[in-house]
């Protein structure tokens, strides 16, 4: 399963988004800081999920950190996240 | 508290605005980390930056203090605002002026105006 498979399943079964959309986006930053043979470094994560809308902005990260976990996290180099209600 | 804590809490207390950052402002080394410090000065915000790629301590440090799994990272007045992304969505949405006014932070609102304008 790829990281971008990985982070897909776990963000859907953590809560159940309204629309979810993760994009490997690795290739773009080709040659700069983090980025590995392969891909598999840079993610692009948007979702909808309507029970964050009484949360801060950090909170709402916090928990789709949380979801996503430290182990994945912790492998690849950058995460753009852009999370709605 | 580790020594580590301690640094970053006089760090963030000692100074108005502070990036944690890949590099410095003025050689930023990661893309996000550069957007970021970009803002703040385009904004004409008076920032310390920290460079974790200097210290491994403080790389690791700076998570384990914000509970925060990623670099950049800016604090206004020694609380955590965000990282690129929340930095990005509140400077679009002038949640960042606010921010900076309610603090008593100087910048320069005609270029937070630019910068929306320029995004639009």
């Amino acid at each position: 399963m790829t990281v971008q498979d990985e982070i897909y399943q776990k963000l859907s079964s953590a809560f159940s988004p309204e629309s979810l959309n993760v994009v490997d986006e690795s290739e773009d930053h080709r040659g700069h800081a983090g980025y590995q043979e392969g891909g598999q470094s840079h993610f692009r994560v948007a979702i909808v999920v309507p029970e964050f809308a009484e949360m801060s902005r950090i909170a709402r990260h916090r928990a789709v950190h949380v979801a996503i976990g430290p182990e994945i996290i912790g492998r690849i180099h950058a995460l753009t996240l852009d999370i709605n209600s | 508290m580790t020594d580590t804590n301690t640094q970053i809490k006089e760090t963030v207390t000692d100074n108005e605005v502070v990036l944690f950052m890949k590099g410095t402002k003025s050689m930023p080394q990661c893309g996000f980390s550069s957007r970021v410090a970009g803002v703040l000065n385009f904004m004409g915000v008076e920032f310390a930056d920290v460079n974790v790629l200097a210290d491994e301590a403080l790389r690791q440090g700076i998570k384990d203090y914000s509970d925060w799994p990623t670099v950049p990272q800016l604090y206004v007045k020694g609380e955590f605002v965000g990282g690129c992304d929340i930095v990005t969505e509140m400077t679009l949405s002038g949640e960042l002026d606010a921010l900076f006014a309610k603090e008593g932070i100087t910048f320069n609102k005609e270029a937070a105006e630019k910068i929306r304008e320029a995004n639009a």
